[in-house]
């Protein structure tokens, strides 16, 4: 439950100052009539608890190695079989549950949040401040991502940041540089609506900047951001394990989704061992689709031209 | 959409960590995608660490095709071609000025050297019929075999030993041959400009040629015979300090190996016909195809779109290749050895104790061997097992033993805290390891953190994408260990290089040095042997460097080649002329 | 519109200037160079090469060098590859531009029409069944699904090549050639357009739900309009409108090569060549092809910017 509110307070935070609360609990009623976005939420939900409460019962939870049970495949006392250093496969998913659910949130979160930002001011005001976010957006879409990497790598480390934290400021950093292709997107979407009917009327009534900002355009652009958010769910996810690989993610033997994929990434693992795998695999699609019809149906419920 | 930034940096990243960790299994050094060596044609970078298992691999000799019915047709229809998978050859096939090992593979089918080396190492004739070493072991006198030609049919004489010797000391030669460190006499003279020859360097007659070099040197022999460039066509536009013109001619060599290049198709094939000038007789085999293969090889093998490839000797991948049925397997040990660095410029690391008490509670049996399916072997001296000079005489295994590594740090004044972390004058016992991100890393990581728990040792370990990355933080000084492996050893001279030469940073040990020196004045291998087995024994003891493991491999090919063998030094250039398809 | 686009170049120049700059900072930072690479250097060989290369000068005269001389044309040699950087291009580009071309074509066919059908019928069967391929797709990474074609279609049913752009060996010319590459880039480019076609499937989903939610569609409904002509002619069009600004952002994907792709299926493509070039820091060659990469990225949005005004006219440029 924790990271749908934080969604939708990110997302969401200057709709919520100005609207009535009414229309809230209106939006949240009309959400619960939606079977299958409860359902979506459900399960993510679902994915959360099992994640950080599941590891507690399971006898392997030390992530111990074990050379004597190496790559068996799933059985009574390994449900979901051992990996190359004998350690309990579904325990390490479900650990693994725990740093991919937070980091891919987190980091669709940040990048959304300042995209749409850039993207809505500059489409608003246009002129100078539309000039100048855009033009660096220009700039920064040019650079290659490669080297920044192997910078952030090399300076991390030599500011002996911990390796535990390096994850998180990497992507902070990398959200500062990956903002342009949304945030162009967002402005195309407001330079359009601006020009729309509705909003002349309130150049005609002679709203305020804000109130037009706020009341008119944000809701607008509410369903494109959704559907921005969800569908990148699952990049971000992955991208964790993209991180590890520039020793900015998360070290070894801490396991997550997208490490365990990765490490399996070969034809002989790929046909002989499918358990190492499967069970991430199958947990990233379960999150990722969970995540995304519940973002349709919060899209149907948030948006404007819906709700009539 | 695809645009958005998350995902294209995602996308970027992930295909670039796929096409790194491809780099970093095969090699753990990097190696074979920067070094000038010959590397052994298609490492299969992928299936190497990334399987486990039991019972270790069988290493004995060649397992033959149980079943050469099920070969696919692609592979039955040919019949006067061979493909072998070559990871990257980029079109830079000239000898001595190619930057990557994959373009040495490629001229090492174009080229055949006055002297090469058996399959132990030792020199024998190539364009060379024979050759003298003066009493001082300064003079070397190269006698060339009669009637050799280039392939465009031009006579190859001693003028071009010259023109190639004198070539490699032009100042803008930017390659990484070592003939210039041999220290030719006069050579110094050349390169600064200050002689319009080098001086050292005499053509007796155009089947004779000497060389007199400054100091000693074991290894000079073979580097002074190798590859021999035209002097008609490599050096008609030579004049000293300007050699741009040579890139030109990288795609067009003429050479004088068993093989001709016909085309290259870069990102595709390197196609090859056999030459008919060749001095041993044209090879059997009419063509011959280096495909550019990267990454996994399987599906290539699998559908007979190659005929032959390599992979770690992992009991899976055998047991695969056996389930085939048409194809020969032949196990094979790489001539290097792996290593960890030590950082002995910290204090920690200075005392040879603390050294051999951390060999001793490291599991390297568990790391190298068990955790790759016995496609390893644990290492101790630095030496290949293949090479003549290997010795197990009077050599500590270190095998896993955390009670004697725990004994060793308290002799040594480590004592545990309170945390359960060895302390001495207030300092933690603290390693910082450093790796490159691979397989192999990973299982060395979560082991390496359980046995060091064991023994009280803290350890902190980070990743680096790349080898150059890595390199770099090492060269930086900041870390204690960090896991190499060396490139390619043809004189057993070369795995102890590092140890005198000030490549370890922090080991200064004269009677190394010494006995290094003493291996390399003398050209009798008995006598090289007897000092090698001392050098080893010492460096065992001493434990500059933790050594690790030795690489197993296998070599798969199509059941109908015959007379099919690889040398750990030439890789297939040396047998390929006689392979036939049956 | 010509001063917008004159004003609008002279930012570009600007842009790429700047960029230059900071992309040549950025590969001189990184960790690393060509020469540290290479474990059989000694000490002493390697600060001559560093000398030979010019790599021990400061990065700004590095920089101001390199810019001299690509003002002349001439973008240098490559270190690992010491072939001219723009032959290069030319060996690699056009076999990267292939596989892009085939797939974005492809992506966006594919994606209008499944994107029309499933807002069309919304939540049903068909919808659902979208949803969930499209999202399977985009949870493995696209290295399974690459594995996973070629040992079905290739390895076990050898009904297409595993790999390659021509059969090893072959000296076909003409049709025959044309013939065979079509058949080796066929499962790349199914890859290639299963990976984008996701994506891009929901977003048109998402507009075509938006616009047939409007008064027009109903209007032009209630005037008795058939229903596929009011789905493709009038929805369709409005539905496209906010896509136009993607088109200019595909021009760098169109020549930049797709790395993961071009690696499982060993095509021979650019994306490879960045990569390897990478990995050994050859400079050159990857200051030249960033290069490239950013022109087009800069012209690229130029195009969509230019385009989102001929869509919709009502927004101004300025």
């Amino acid at each position: 439950m924790a990271f749908i509110e934080r969604t939708l307070t990110e997302a969401g935070k200057p709709v919520r100052k100005a609207r009535k609360p009414s229309l809230w609990s209106q939006a949240f009623r009309r959400l619960l009539k939606n079977k299958l976005a409860v359902s979506g939420l459900v399960v993510v939900v679902f994915m959360f608890v099992i994640c950080f409460l599941g590891p507690v019962f399971s006898p392997y939870a030390d992530n111990k190695i074990n050379m004597a049970a190496m790559n068996r495949a799933p059985s009574l006392q390994h449900w979901l079989g051992t990996d190359r250093l004998g350690r309990d496969v579904l325990t390490r998913v479900l650990q693994a549950g725990r740093i991919s659910l937070t980091v891919g949130l987190a980091s669709m979160v940040l990048s959304v949040f300042l995209g749409t930002f850039l993207g809505a001011v500059a489409g608003y005001y246009r002129g100078i401040v539309d000039q100048v976010i855009m033009r660096i957006a220009d700039l920064l879409l040019t650079i290659p991502g490669l080297p920044l990497l192997f910078i952030f790598g090399a300076l991390l480390s030599d500011w002996k940041v911990p390796t535990d934290y390096r994850m998180y400021i990497v992507m902070l950093m990398l959200s500062l540089v990956n903002w342009p292709g949304l945030a162009r997107m967002v402005r195309g979407q407001m330079l359009s609506l601006r020009e729309r009917e509705f909003m002349q009327a309130a150049v005609v009534l002679g709203l305020r900047d804000r109130r037009k900002l706020i009341h008119h355009l944000i809701p607008n652009l509410v369903p494109l951001i959704i559907v921005m958010a969800t569908l990148n769910i699952g990049g971000a996810i992955l991208s964790e394990s993209v991180l590890s690989f520039f020793g900015l993610g998360v070290m070894p033997p801490t396991p997550t989704w997208g490490n365990m994929i990765d490490a399996a990434n070969n034809m002989i693992d790929f046909q002989q061992h499918p358990w190492l795998w499967i069970p991430p695999g199958v947990s990233i699609f379960a999150t990722v689709i969970a995540i995304n019809i519940f973002g349709d149906g919060l899209r149907d419920v948030l948006d404007p031209k819906m709700k009539r | 959409m695809k645009k958005n930034g998350i995902t294209v940096l995602t996308a970027l990243i992930l295909i670039s960590s796929l096409v790194l960790s491809a780099c970093g299994n095969g090699n753990t050094n990097g190696a074979a995608q920067n070094g000038g060596e010959k590397t052994a044609p298609t490492e299969s970078n992928q299936p190497a660490v990334e399987n486990a298992g039991n019972a270790p691999a069988d290493a004995g000799g060649l397992i033959t095709a149980s079943d050469l019915s099920k070969l696919p047709n692609v592979a039955k229809e040919r019949t006067d071609t061979i493909i072998v998978g070559l990871t990257d050859p980029s079109g830079a096939f000239t000898p001595y000025f190619h930057q990557s090992g994959y373009d040495g593979n490629v001229s090492s089918l174009l080229y055949t050297p006055l002297v090469t080396v058996d399959d132990k190492g030792l020199p024998i004739a190539g364009l060379a019929e024979s050759w003298e070493i003066s009493e001082d072991q300064l003079t070397y006198t190269f006698h060339l075999r009669k009637d050799l030609k280039f392939s465009d049919g031009s006579p190859l004489t001693a003028d071009d030993v010259a023109f190639t010797w004198t070539l490699l000391h032009d100042k803008a030669y930017d390659g990484d041959g070592q003939l210039p460190t041999l220290q030719i006499e006069g050579g110094e003279a050349y390169k600064e400009g200050k002689a319009d020859s080098i001086s050292g360097i005499t053509v007796v007659d155009p089947l004779t040629i000497t060389a007199k070099l400054k100091k000693p040197n074991a290894t000079a022999l073979v580097i002074l015979g190798g590859d021999i460039l035209s002097k008609a066509y490599y050096g008609k536009d030579y004049k000293f300090g300007q050699l741009d013109y040579i890139k030109k001619l990288h795609e067009k060599p003429v050479g004088n190996g068993p093989y001709v290049l016909e085309k290259f198709i870069p990102g595709q094939e390197v196609r090859y016909v056999a030459n008919e000038n060749y001095y041993v007789g044209k090879p059997k085999t009419e063509h011959f195809i280096y495909k550019t293969s990267e990454g996994d090889v399987w599906q290539y093998l699998e559908t007979g779109e190659v005929d032959y490839a390599s992979f770690s000797a992992t009991t899976e991948n055998i047991d695969k290749l056996k389930s085939m049925g048409f194809v020969n397997i032949l196990p094979y040990t790489p001539s290097t050895y792996g290593y960890l660095q030590l950082n002995l410029e910290h204090d920690q690391l200075k005392e040879k104790e603390v050294r051999q008490a951390l060999t001793y509670g490291l599991d390297r049996q568990s790391i190298y061997v068990d955790a790759n399916q016995g496609a390893g072997q644990v290492a101790n001296v630095p030496s290949s097992p293949i090479s003549w000079a290997y010795t197990e005489e009077g050599i500590n295994a270190y095998e896993y033993d955390p009670k004697k590594a725990n004994q060793l740090l308290d002799e040594a004044g480590w004592a545990k805290g309170s945390d359960g972390i060895r302390e001495k004058d207030g300092k933690k016992l603290s390693i910082h390891f450093l790796g490159s991100k691979n397989a192999q890393t990973d299982i060395f990581i979560a082991v390496a953190k359980e046995n060091f728990d064991a023994i009280g040792v803290d350890f902190q370990p980070e990743i680096f994408a790349d080898f150059n990355a890595l390199v770099s933080k090492v060269e930086g000084g900041d870390y204690d260990i960090a896991s190499f492996s060396t490139p390619m050893l043809t004189d057993p001279s070369d795995g102890v290089l590092q140890f005198v030469d000030g490549e370890i940073k922090g080991y200064d040990n004269p009677k190394v040095k010494e006995l290094y020196e003493k291996a390399l004045s003398s050209s009798d291998i008995e006598q090289r042997k007897a000092v090698y087995k001392e050098l080893f024994q010492l460096l065992n003891d001493e434990l500059p460097v933790i050594f690790t493991s030795y690489k197993k491999t296998v070599y798969a090919y199509n059941g109908r080649i015959q007379n099919l063998s690889v040398s750990p030094f030439n890789g297939l250039s040396s047998s390929l002329p006689n392979w036939t398809l049956e | 519109m010509s001063t917008y686009i004159s004003k609008r170049l002279i930012y570009m120049a600007v842009i790429l200037l700047a960029a230059s700059l900071l992309i040549f900072c950025l590969y001189a930072l990184t960790p690393g160079d060509f020469i540290s690479g290479n474990i059989k250097l000694t000490p002493e060989r390697k600060a001559e090469l560093r000398e030979i290369y010019g790599l021990n000068k400061p990065v700004l005269e590095r920089y101001a060098l390199w810019m001299k001389n690509a003002f002349q044309g001439d973008f240098g040699y490559s270190l690992a590859q010491q072939k001219p950087v723009l032959s290069l291009f030319n060996d690699y580009i056009w076999n990267s531009f292939l596989l892009a071309a085939a797939s974005t074509f492809l992506t966006w066919f594919i994606a209008v029409i499944v994107g029309v059908v499933s807002a069309y019928k919304q939540y049903s069967w068909f919808d659902t069944l979208v949803l969930v391929i499209v999202f399977a797709a985009m949870s493995l990474p696209s290295f399974f699904i690459g594995l996973f074609l070629i040992k079905i279609v290739a390895v076990d049913l050898k009904w297409l090549p595993p790999g390659g752009m021509i059969t090893t060996g072959s000296n076909a010319t003409g049709w025959a050639y044309v013939k065979e590459v079509i058949h080796h880039m066929t499962l790349p480019v199914i890859v290639m357009t299963i990976l984008g076609v996701g994506s891009l499937t929901r977003y048109f989903r998402t507009n075509m739900i938006d616009v047939i939610k409007q008064d027009y569609i109903r209007t032009a409904r209630a005037k008795g309009l058939k229903e596929s002509k009011v789905l493709f002619s009038h929805a369709l069009r409005n539905a496209l409108l906010p896509a136009i600004t993607l088109v200019g952002f595909e021009l760098p994907a169109l020549f930049g090569g797709s790395l993961i792709i071009e690696k499982i299926f060993n095509w021979p493509g650019i994306g490879q060549l960045y990569m390897s070039s990478f990995s050994l820091r050859d400079y050159p060659l990857l200051m030249g092809f960033t290069m490239l990469i950013a022109i087009l990225t800069v012209i690229g949005t130029l195009i969509s910017d230019l385009l989102y005004h001929i869509a919709d006219p009502r927004v101004r440029l300025h």
